[in-house]
């Protein structure tokens, strides 16, 4: 009866040091988000307050709202964590959620009639979160090409989006390259990213959207692209 | 950490269009104190308006004049009649459901400040429709299809008027 009772006390001690372990590293994870976040808000004036939390359910449920338009909260899921692997892609990821979230401030009723909006036209905010989030990385020091490669990783390629909700994400990704290229050569003649092998891979799925880049920089045409 | 490929591609296109060409690196806005609560504002007028944001195109510089002196300290920062310049970052079209489109300007340069001081962005809208279609939508939902019809109406194009007064700030700290 001695031995059970000791096993069990050991075993207990055991549960409350994994416990504590967990904790300690959601801590981190959250430090690291909140740093970065902070970062992103802060060097480029944002005054809008918008929060942020590490959540470890693998992603957001169907029926659960997306708070980032409702509370301005920004909920980072593990299934999204886990893609990241430096800090640009976490400012990558963070951008695009600040810049969804800073819609929700503008417009009468508090910014009610914008974030339905947003909710209402997802597949052209898109983009437009996209190209901002560039913008955000770039004026917070990151590199803006890590948002191709967390992009190109999460996000899956559906068959056609006539009729969807969302862009092609080959789309998207010809998108910000050529905002990019436009914008911020720097990151593309200096790539940090190119023997990256999900920018490989982005380079190898793009080669069409790419090809019709070039001809568009090579003629000056100003004419807005027809990405596939 | 980043996974390393073997034998990478190189970016041809960019390789035989940026290559040779001098690239400064885009300044990062790092060095904020935010302790100063004081904002002037710079109040001016564009020079060349547009009707709507198909005439614009992103990365288009616009140009802007002051009208009025932006005083700071009883010295002038900016005299009357000077240029700004403002870059379009980002277009939105309009959209079904009464969504405005709307044109993003950022980048502001002045003479003689240093552009971070200088609010980061500016956003003109259209007029928004969606104010109207969307309770008009929802009341329509009992006489289908009357409720989606409401889709199609589309929101106001963005448009700067010659007297239109924009209106961003200089941030001393």
């Amino acid at each position: 009866m001695k031995k059970i009772a000791l096993v069990l006390f050991l075993l207990s001690g055991l549960s409350v040091f994994a416990d504590d372990n967990v904790l300690i590293e959601e801590q981190s994870i959250q430090s690291r988000i909140n740093n970065c976040a902070m970062k992103i808000l802060n060097a480029n004036k944002i005054s809008k307050p918008v929060v942020f939390v590490y959540d470890d359910a693998d992603k957001k449920t169907k029926l659960k709202l997306d708070t980032t338009l409702t509370k301005r909260q920004v909920v980072v899921y593990k299934y999204a964590y886990k893609h990241i692997e430096d800090e640009n892609e976490l400012a990558a990821f963070l951008s695009r959620r600040i810049s969804i979230a800073l819609r929700s401030f503008d417009g009468v009723f508090g910014g009610f009639l914008r974030s339905l909006q947003v909710s209402a036209a997802p597949k052209k905010f898109e983009m437009v979160a996209d190209k901002r989030a560039v913008d955000f990385m770039v004026n917070a020091g990151y590199n803006p090409v890590a948002l191709i490669t967390y992009i190109q990783k999460t996000s899956p390629q559906r068959r056609f989006d006539a009729v969807s909700n969302h862009n092609l994400t080959s789309k998207r990704l010809a998108t910000i390259y050529e905002y990019i290229y436009v914008k911020y050569p720097y990151y593309l003649k200096n790539n940090e990213y190119i023997d990256n092998e999900n920018y490989q891979n982005f380079l190898l799925t793009s080669r069409d959207n790419r090809r019709l880049l070039q001809e568009k920089i090579m003629t000056g045409s100003g004419e807005k692209l027809k990405y596939e | 950490m980043c996974f390393r490929a073997c034998a990478f591609v190189e970016d041809e296109f960019v390789n035989a269009t940026l290559k040779w060409k001098e690239i400064e690196k885009p300044k990062a806005n790092l060095e904020y104190n935010y302790q100063n609560t004081k904002r002037i504002p710079i109040k001016m007028k564009i020079l060349e308006p547009f009707k709507s944001e198909k005439e614009l195109y992103e990365g288009q510089i616009i140009e802007f004049k002051t009208v009025e002196p932006v005083v700071y300290k009883r010295h002038i920062l900016i005299p009357v009649d000077s240029i700004i310049k403002a870059r379009v970052e980002t277009i939105i079209t309009n959209g079904m459901n009464g969504i405005p489109a709307s044109v993003i300007l950022g980048n502001f340069e002045a003479e003689n400040i240093d552009s971070k001081h200088l609010t980061n962005y500016y956003e003109k809208f259209g007029f928004d429709l969606s104010l109207l279609v969307f309770p008009l939508k929802w009341a329509l939902t009992p006489l289908p299809p009357t409720g989606s019809l409401t889709n199609f109406i589309k929101g106001g194009h963005a448009k700067i008027k010659k007297n239109k007064e924009i209106v961003i700030y200089y941030y001393p700290y």
